[in-house]
């Protein structure tokens, strides 16, 4: 024993060697420096001794002193090791072939579902950012106020950009348009014989400074200074031209009316657009014709600013909040404006009582956590499988370990094995993505492609990898640091913590699915019952027209629609100025007896024609209809039950109430019909006689007959208007594209539901084969005392049923709460009622014992020899 | 291959372990050629050149016993190879063979 005194080594210096050395150099190395240090004790002083065991020290250091020890054994051929890998990864993928498959179908399905909403998101997520100076793209948005609160609005007054443009220094360059959005002006283009029908809008001389479009010819700036200019896309010069070369300068007829010069071609808007504009024309020739467009009164076309770089919003907002107010000399009080990035308004739509609650995005979000979800799903099947087959592979690791293998090895081997089988997924989803692109597609209704771009390519990387590392580090980090003799023996210890995890995992999956179920039933048949409900007036073989050309002079009108009327397979025809899809134009100016003079609720105003009212089937409750019998009706007024109702008449038919500053007579009470989608209750409503108005000709077909009817329409069309290309549609078409978001998501949570049931049945189907295995001794002797097979397959299906009714439980309440909240959105909806759960909740727990019933059986009738005769 | 050649320090240490024969262990080498040679040597040289000596093959260690010098680590103790003994025979019968070369005369001055 040394002296407690006795001279030692800077303790430092010995923790640095500790820490420096390699493990098999350490002890030797700390040795020689001690042995040299006790030499130079008897030599030296202390100090110096210590001195010389710190310059030892510095000249050990090398790169030699931490080089890990070569193996004694030849290093392992790295490719060669790759090729046993993958030969052991084939051999194992052959011969359990059902479990590769099942493993290969669960994580590719997960995948592909996740590829698919990933290009979705991505898509939606990059609507109308394209533009250049997208960040300082703003549009303006009006708060006005009405009887139900705040309503907001996107239509603005047509001075408002030029106005903001003078008085607000912040404001680089601002822009009017006129169509564009849901409101897209339509009209006939001709070059030559040429007749060509597009969309587009009339939009002020900044439009193009305001949003980038390249050009193919014309200067931005300057294509819209001219009034008698127009501005065509890409597609629209070569369909007129049949190039886009040399088009500037050449005349275009508009409506077969006004010739305007074209100043410039400019390249279509990407698909994700919200402004798909063929054509632009000038707003100020519009306004010059159309002079309630340029009135702080009327709002009808939508407002950009250009804002200058580093613009504080919120300040500006208030600065503009009593702008209306201000420009009307305090006429207008009750709208006021804000602003909202123009690039968000795609996504953050829906404003309730002026506050925005949300709109699209709830969408994105929902489907990017159903992925997730899905993902997670199948990454956990692949955990749970390869548990399962782990189990067949223990006396292999044993093996391995026995005869040398360390445990890096096996870790690289399993995830290697795990990696492949990730991208083998990856390939097949690969595959399945481009196999149901043009279905998805459809069912978006969008254009995705899955072009090879940075991102993606990344992020499918990255996601594989992943996918394969979370799935392979159970078998990879977990079997490998078992002890051979253990798993050479066939026992695997199980902690009761793994086993509620992967219980967890199953009820957290059924859970899921349950809750797709339910919700897919409900969607469908809140869809159903929407689409049936009576609307009030007769949606079916409702044909519409637009009116273009001749048919706007009104006695052209009046025969046409005559002459429609006397068209074989066609019941009835008018002309009307709504479209029945949705809130066309209203009025607050509208006066009658006690009402509140600062009330400016709209009413809704519906042009109508001799006959609209019958053509559509609206049923006059109280009064009478329009009628030519009756002498002159312009004077007379038609209110359907909300309108009566909200002004608080008794007795309307004959009383007189006040429009636009004339009195009009009530004649009739039309019962409620739903003009607007079923999301709304039914607002106030007038009908005035004003066949000039009316946008629309409108002919019903009787059922059956309507190829027919087109047919007579489209021939009798060409007569009256040639030249112009016939278009017709029909109303329940169009009512349709009022659900056009529900359906569609109706649409994908059924296949989504599909996909998570699927996927957690190969995750059942997994443990099935897990337990099974595990218990395989425990079965033999159960059947050698006796048992029969059902007692086994009581046995194997007990433990999951239990699971499945826990997530059963679990789920129904959320559901419940989750759909309720659903169909708030919508004025008119079913109930929820009680075999929808019911329905869900059975098939859950049939599509469990169908799975595991078919793995129980398969346990149960092995012959027990075969599982007894071996230790 | 590097392997056959043998450095000047290299031979130095190898003929130094084969003439400590049964106790060659760094710090006796260290001291031994230090004595010699008369030149300030660190242990960090030794040690790597014998490290580099066995990777070469040309000799072979293990560990001695534990003793209550050097905190009680055991040394680690080097015998020569047959390889080892092989390339000192050749680095020998290479300067025997330039000894023998050179012609009486070419030397005016005698050392011994």
């Amino acid at each position: 024993m040394k002296p407690v005194n006795y001279p030692q080594p800077p303790r430092w210096a010995e923790r640095l060697l500790e820490w420096l050395a390699a493990d098999h150099l350490l002890e030797e190395v700390q040795g020689d420096l001690q042995e040299l240090f006790e030499k130079r004790l008897q030599q030296h002083s202390v100090r110096k001794a210590r001195l010389f065991y710190v310059l030892d020290l510095l000249r050990l250091i090398h790169p030699r002193l931490w080089r890990k020890k070569t193996s004694a054994y030849p290093p392992l051929n790295p490719i060669d090791m790759l090729q046993h890998y993958l030969l052991l990864s084939y051999r194992n993928f052959t011969r359990f072939k059902s479990s590769f498959f099942i493993n290969l179908i669960g994580l590719s399905t997960g995948l592909a579902c996740t590829l698919l909403i990933y290009l979705w998101v991505r898509d939606e997520l990059l609507m109308d950012t394209f533009y250049e100076k997208d960040e300082q793209l703003y549009q303006v948005l009006e708060n006005r106020e009405s009887a139900e609160g705040l309503v907001t609005f996107w239509t603005t007054s047509g001075p408002t950009a030029t106005s903001l443009t003078e008085d607000m220094p912040e404001v680089q360059y601002a822009a009017t348009l006129l169509g564009g959005r849901d409101r897209y002006v339509e009209a006939t283009f001709s070059v030559g014989e040429k007749n060509i029908k597009a969309k587009g809008g009339y939009a002020s001389k900044d439009y193009f400074r305001v949003f980038s479009h390249q050009f193919l010819s014309g200067n931005a700036s300057t294509v819209l200074a001219d009034k008698n200019a127009i501005v065509l896309s890409e597609t629209l010069a070569k369909n007129l031209f049949g190039t886009t070369e040399n088009v500037v300068g050449k005349s275009v007829e508009v409506d077969h009316d006004k010739v305007f010069q074209v100043s410039g071609v400019y390249k279509d808007a990407p698909t994700h657009s919200s402004q798909q504009l063929d054509f632009i024309l000038s707003f100020e020739k519009f306004v010059e014709e159309n002079d309630w467009a340029y009135a702080w009164g009327n709002t009808a076309p939508f407002t950009y600013l250009l804002l200058k770089p580093g613009t504080d919003i919120g300040a500006f907002n208030r600065k503009i909040a009593g702008y209306v107010k201000t420009k009307t000399e305090g006429q207008i009080t009750h709208r006021t404006m804000f602003l909202k990035r123009f690039s968000e308004n795609y996504l953050y739509g829906k404003y309730e009582n002026g506050v925005l609650v949300g709109g699209r995005i709830e969408y994105v979000k929902l489907f990017s956590i159903i992925a997730l979800f899905i993902l997670v799903i199948a990454c956990i099947n692949f955990m749970n499988l390869s548990t399962a087959k782990a189990s067949r592979r223990l006396k292999e690791v044993g093996v391995r370990k026995t005869i040398g293998a360390n445990r890096l090895s096996l870790v690289y081997q399993y995830m290697g094995e795990s990696l492949l089988m990730a991208f083998l997924a990856m390939l097949a989803s690969l595959s399945i993505v481009m196999l149901f692109l043009p279905t998805f597609n459809k069912i978006t209704g969008k254009e995705l492609s899955l072009s090879l771009d940075p991102t993606l390519i990344t992020s499918v990387l990255i996601l594989t990898v992943f996918t394969g590392v979370v799935a392979g580090s159970y078998p990879a980090l977990y079997l490998s640091g078992f002890h051979p003799i253990a798993m050479l023996k066939g026992k695997l210890p199980t902690s009761m913590g793994e086993l509620w995890i992967r219980k967890g995992l199953v009820v957290f999956q059924f859970s899921l699915s349950i809750i797709l179920i339910v919700a897919v039933l409900v969607v469908y048949k809140q869809i159903e019952f929407v689409q049936n409900q009576h609307l009030g007036y007769e949606k079916e073989n409702l044909i519409y027209i637009n009116k273009e050309g001749k048919l706007y002079d009104k006695s052209t009108q009046e025969t046409f629609i005559e002459e429609v009327k006397k068209l074989p397979g066609i019941v009835n025809a008018s002309s009307m100025g709504h479209s029945l899809t949705g809130h066309n134009g209203g009025t607050y100016g509208i006066r009658w007896d006690g009402k509140d003079p600062n009330d400016k609720t709209e009413f809704e105003s519906v042009s109508v024609n001799y006959g609209t009212i019958e053509t559509m089937g609206v049923d006059i409750q109280e009064g009478r209809s329009f009628s030519r019998e009756y002498g002159a009706d312009s004077a007379k007024i038609i209110f359907n039950e909300a309108a009566i109702k909200f002004m608080n008449m008794k007795d309307p038919i004959g009383k007189v109430i006040n429009l636009y500053g004339n009195d009009m007579q009530i004649i009739g009470v039309a019962k409620d019909f739903h003009f607007e989608s079923l999301h709304e209750k039914v607002k106030p409503l007038f009908f005035r006689l004003a066949p000039r108005n009316t946008r629309f000709i409108i002919a019903r077909a009787s059922a059956g007959k309507e190829k027919e009817a087109i047919e007579g329409l489209q021939k009798l069309y060409a007569t009256y208007n040639p030249g112009f290309t016939f278009e017709y549609k029909f109303l329940d078409q169009n009512f349709q594209a009022l659900y056009e978001a529900e359906q569609r998501v109706a649409s994908l949570s059924k296949y989504f539901a599909g996909l998570a049931i699927l996927i957690s049945c190969l995750g059942l189907f997994g443990l099935t084969a897990f337990t099974a295995e595990r218990r395989r001794k425990e079965i033999g002797i159960r059947k050698v005392l006796g048992s029969s097979q059902w007692n086994i397959i009581y046995l194997l299906s007990r433990e999951f049923t239990k699971m499945v009714l826990v997530s059963i439980l679990i789920a129904l309440p959320l559901s419940y709460l989750l759909l309720t909240y659903w169909l708030d959105n919508f004025a008119f909806k079913i109930d929820l009622k009680a075999w929808y759960f019911i329905t869900a909740g059975v098939a859950a727990l049939l599509i469990t014992w169908l799975t595991v019933g078919t793995q129980a059986i398969n346990a149960a009738r092995i012959n027990p020899i075969h599982t007894l005769r071996s230790e | 291959m590097k392997g056959t050649q043998l450095g000047e320090f290299e031979e130095i240490v190898l003929l130094t372990i084969a003439a400590l024969y049964d106790d060659a262990y760094s710090v006796a080498v260290l001291e031994e050629i230090g004595r010699r040679m008369e030149r300030p040597m660190s242990i960090g040289a030794i040690h790597r050149t014998m490290q580099r000596l066995e990777e070469k093959g040309l000799v072979k260690s293990r560990f001695g016993e534990a003793t209550t010098e050097r905190g009680g680590r055991r040394k680690r103790l080097f015998t020569v190879t047959p390889a080892g003994e092989r390339s000192l025979f050749e680095a020998r019968t290479l300067r025997n063979d330039l000894w023998a070369a050179i012609p009486k005369g070419a030397f005016n001055t005698s050392f011994s």
